[in-house]
């Protein structure tokens, strides 16, 4: 490569102001004049004129037309003329005679009007044979008639267009929402490469040449090396004439270059319209210098307009069957979410129809605690913080995007699965979505054998070429994804309204179970109060008149007789103290769990000096290790973490000397904290009922006790949204274990 | 010049036993016993049958929380409400714990509750510390009366 070349690449956007319908110039394969329609007077000619009549075309310019084509031929030809239409397009009239007489030849006389002026353009001859134009367009029509697909389509048109046109290559391609074409349908000879799945960006036809293609349906280059002929006005300094609808109108030097470039020497293209738009062209090119006759290209003209037909109605078949197969999907969707009641399991475990459902490459279901996807897609961190970004712009609904990194830049990283985003918003109170991605376009062009590839450059480089177009229309369509289509932004709305209507679902019934269990709780509240206060008043009078009896009556009672009023007034007390725990186990129920930080080592460490009288004889080691920081209710894990220590001082108490350990560790999303003691242990059969209300592994006169304890740990616990579990051997000892969600600061 | 202690209790027996308790703490005041809230009122406001009794207020008034009538938060508010008997230290007595009006006892300026323990010993202990602290470590506010004792 030739770095000090400093040539700049033709700036195909300042095309975009180049003046192509007044050229001032036109092709040499005929001749063009304007005439005034009121009086037929020539106002402009081809410098050329004088080839048809003999005389200087300056000769010409302000006479009658009669001069061109004789007084007959005005006669013969005036009223068709009167009877033209500006803006509808040019006309074959006749074939007609004309030049110096012996040097006669053959001429298609073509006329359109442009408001006060007729175009006459006298297009010599074609003397080639070519097919016969009705049975090939009808020909054409019984394929396309079978064409199933956009691609049988294109083929079989460029393959008619060809056959009846006979170039080396006939190429059918598309435009885009954005402009870009891409090549559908191509046939061609060894003479031309494939340009098959080659794609260009809008830029390489400019703006206005998108217009003039609009309305003028047909062009046609016979000889890319053509001499332009100018036009010659009656007077200096007259305004151009308007040449869009002409045959014969010469093309821009950029065009010219282009064609060389893709060593195509002669060009015709028809447009494709839709809906009065631009939509694609029909592209004939060949090697050689190649003229078309007028009928062959109003043919062409047909084939696209069938093409169109036959393509619109194809389209909407498919939009239809796109429709039904995405509301199939939709409603299979459906189902399992009303049946799981789940939406998210219900989506995930569907991921084919997940996907399909809106022809996604991955998908993602994301919210506050959770982050699930299937497909490729990107990092769940990203997936995370695509989320966060969705709900601090307030998409809460839908949202769709076919190049994400445009609006969300750290989509930089992951374009190449998740160039197009289409999210729906499933809460409005945090960053709950349902995510679909699609890939970047370049990644998922096919591009068999790569077409650039056959394209030699010309020698000293190309500046504009299909390979240079190509390589631009990547740069254009880097970070992009296909469009989303409408019915499947549609059909993910209506998932969305499916899901919030099973979310709302769950709600309600949520709200329903809140309203009974206020209710209970109410109900619950004055229980425990009735049970509180009528039942340790006749517990208390009990105590309290046994306690009196004995005061009174001690000195003439038995052994036996002390005994058992001890033993009234000891399971009063029993009692009493029963009602006391059940009270507040009921409590840790209803309690509001207010979480803060805790420091678990202090805690632990001030309930160890409480739990042990100064004086008892006890010998006990205790091996307490820095414990992780947690959050949770202050009271309530204070209450728990006592409990088990008690019980670890309790059930080792027939050890000489008694080992008690505390230990905390984080393992994945949980905290675990574990008390072991070398105490008598338990069976681990009952493991299970270990943590029941009410159950007790020893008898009462073993280890005294309620049997509320554990119960009221793993209510505290589970309060907190943690796990409590042990393990034991007979004899040997125990180990309590609680976890607790990890902080997450 | 000891004044009375004023107990209001509506249980017979929680009155045995809390009257056992407060002769037990050898306290010297007279305990002047009501039934309900609302002869307690009478007592403190000299009014009814107690229309003529001596001037002065107690010592403490021991107020069982649940009573007929007029229960022991609207004794407790009228007595708060009062200019001259708003100095007069108030013990309220419940059943336990529970009692969802402990708290609004707490927010109208009661001095002590004592939940009565089912454990007589710990109730006797109980009793005792409320009575020799505001009977008898207190001093006596001016207009008080000698104490009576009654049984």
């Amino acid at each position: 490569m030739n770095s000090t070349d400093t040539t700049e690449p033709p700036d195909l956007m300042s095309c975009d102001r180049e003046p192509i319908h007044i050229p001032g110039r036109i092709q040499p394969q005929g001749v063009l004049l304007a005439v005034d329609f009121k009086d037929f007077t020539v106002r402009q000619a081809s410098e050329n004129l004088h080839t048809i009549t003999g005389s200087p075309t300056a000769d010409l310019l302000g006479g009658p037309l009669a001069g061109v084509i004789g007084e007959e031929g005005v006669r013969h030809l005036s009223g068709r003329l009167r009877r033209l239409v500006s803006g509808e397009r040019p006309e074959c009239l006749e074939t007609v005679r004309l030049g110096p007489s012996g040097q006669e030849k053959k001429y298609d006389l073509i006329a359109h009007r442009n408001n006060g002026k007729i175009i006459l353009e006298f297009e010599s001859i074609v003397t080639e044979e070519f097919p016969e134009t009705h049975s090939a367009l009808e020909s054409l029509l019984g394929q396309l008639e079978t064409a199933k697909t956009l691609a049988e389509l294109s083929n079989q048109t460029a393959a008619e267009a060809r056959r009846l046109t006979g170039f080396d290559r006939i190429l059918v391609y598309l435009f885009d929402e954005e402009g870009n074409g891409t090549v559908l349908g191509e046939d061609r000879n060894e003479n031309l490469p494939s340009y098959l799945g080659l794609r260009f960006p809008a830029s390489d036809i400019p703006r206005q040449a998108r217009e003039l293609y609009r309305v003028s349906h047909v062009r046609i280059i016979p000889d890319v090396d053509y001499q332009a002929v100018g036009v010659l006005a009656e007077r200096p300094f007259t305004e151009p004439l308007d040449l869009t609808h002409a045959i014969l109108r010469s093309v821009s030097p950029v065009h010219l270059e282009y064609m060389r470039n893709m060593r195509t020497i002669a060009s015709m293209s028809v447009s494709i319209l839709r809906d009065g738009q631009l939509w694609g062209l029909i592209s004939g090119h060949h090697a050689t210098p190649r003229r078309i006759p007028f009928t062959i290209r109003r043919s062409c003209d047909l084939f696209a307009k069938a093409f169109a037909l036959r393509l619109s109605a194809l389209e909407r078949t498919q939009e239809l069957e796109r429709r039904v197969e995405v509301r199939a999907l939709f409603s299979k969707l459906l189902a399992v979410m009303a049946g799981r009641g789940d939406y998210v399991r219900g989506l995930l475990e569907n991921a084919h129809e997940l996907l399909s459902f809106v022809d996604a490459g991955g998908a993602a279901v994301v919210s506050e605690s959770f982050c699930e996807v299937v497909g490729e897609t990107p990092t769940k961190e990203q997936i995370r913080e695509l989320a966060n970004w969705l709900f601090a712009g307030g998409h809460t609904e839908v949202f769709h995007s076919e190049s994400l990194a445009t609006v969300f830049p750290p989509a930089g990283e992951f374009g190449s699965t998740a160039s197009g985003l289409l999210a729906i918003g499933v809460s409005k109170l945090h960053a709950g979505y349902v995510m679909w991605f699609r890939p970047e376009v370049v990644r998922t062009v096919n591009w068999a054998g790569d077409p650039a590839k056959s394209m030699t450059p010309a020698p000293g480089g190309e500046r504009i070429s299909p390979r240079q177009s190509f390589e631009m229309w990547k740069e254009t369509v880097r970070g992009k994804s296909l469009s989303w289509r409408e019915a499947e932004v549609e059909a993910a709305i209506e998932l969305r309204n499916a899901i919030v209507g099973v979310v709302l679902r769950k709600a309600e019934e949520m709200a329903d179970l809140t309203a009974e269990l206020t209710r209970s709780n109410s109900e619950l509240e004055s229980f425990s109060y009735s049970v509180s206060h009528d039942l340790r008043a006749p517990l208390r009078h009990v105590v309290g008149y046994a306690e009196m009896l004995k005061d009174s009556v001690s000195d003439r009672l038995t052994e036996t007789d002390q005994r058992y009023i001890r033993t009234i007034i000891e399971s009063s007390e029993f009692a009493g103290m029963l009602v006391d725990k059940l009270l507040a186990f009921s409590r840790m129920g209803r309690m509001e769990v207010v979480r803060t930080k805790v420091d678990l080592n202090k805690l632990v460490e001030e309930i160890r000096r409480q739990l042990i009288a100064p004086d008892s004889e006890r010998r006990i080691t205790w091996k307490i290790e820095p414990l992780p920081p947690v959050r949770g209710d202050q009271t309530m894990l204070r209450m728990a973490m006592q409990n088990l220590m008690e019980n670890a001082v309790k059930y080792s108490r027939d050890r000489e000397e008694a080992i008690i350990e505390i230990t905390g560790h984080e393992e994945g999303k949980e905290t675990i904290i574990a008390v072991r003691d070398n105490g008598i242990g338990f069976d681990m059969r009952y493991v299970d009922k270990l943590f029941g209300i009410f159950q007790r592994l020893h008898r009462v006169e073993e280890y005294e006790g309620t049997g509320i304890g554990l119960a009221n740990v793993r209510r505290v616990i589970s309060r907190h949204g943690g796990r409590t579990w042990a393990e034991a051997i007979v004899g040997q000892g125990a180990v309590f274990y609680f976890s607790l969600p990890r902080t997450t600061t | 010049m000891l004044k009375p202690i004023l107990l209001a209790e509506d249980n017979p027996k929680d009155l045995e036993l809390t009257l056992v308790a407060l002769a037990k703490s050898n306290l010297a005041n007279e305990v002047v016993v009501v039934r309900d809230g609302e002869e307690a009122l009478d007592y403190l406001f000299r009014r009814g049958p107690y229309e003529n009794r001596e001037h002065g207020h107690p010592a403490v008034i021991l107020l069982d929380l649940k009573m007929p009538k007029v229960d022991g938060l609207q004794v407790l508010e009228q007595v708060r409400a009062d200019k001259e008997l708003r100095s007069v230290p108030v013990v309220m007595l419940t059943s336990s714990r529970e009692e969802p009006d402990l708290r609004k006892s707490y927010d109208m300026g009661v001095n002590a509750y004592v939940v009565k323990p089912v454990a007589f010993r710990e109730f006797i202990s109980a009793i005792q510390d409320l009575g020799v602290f505001w009977a008898v470590l207190n001093e006596p506010p001016v207009g008080s009366v000698k104490p009576v004792i009654k049984k």
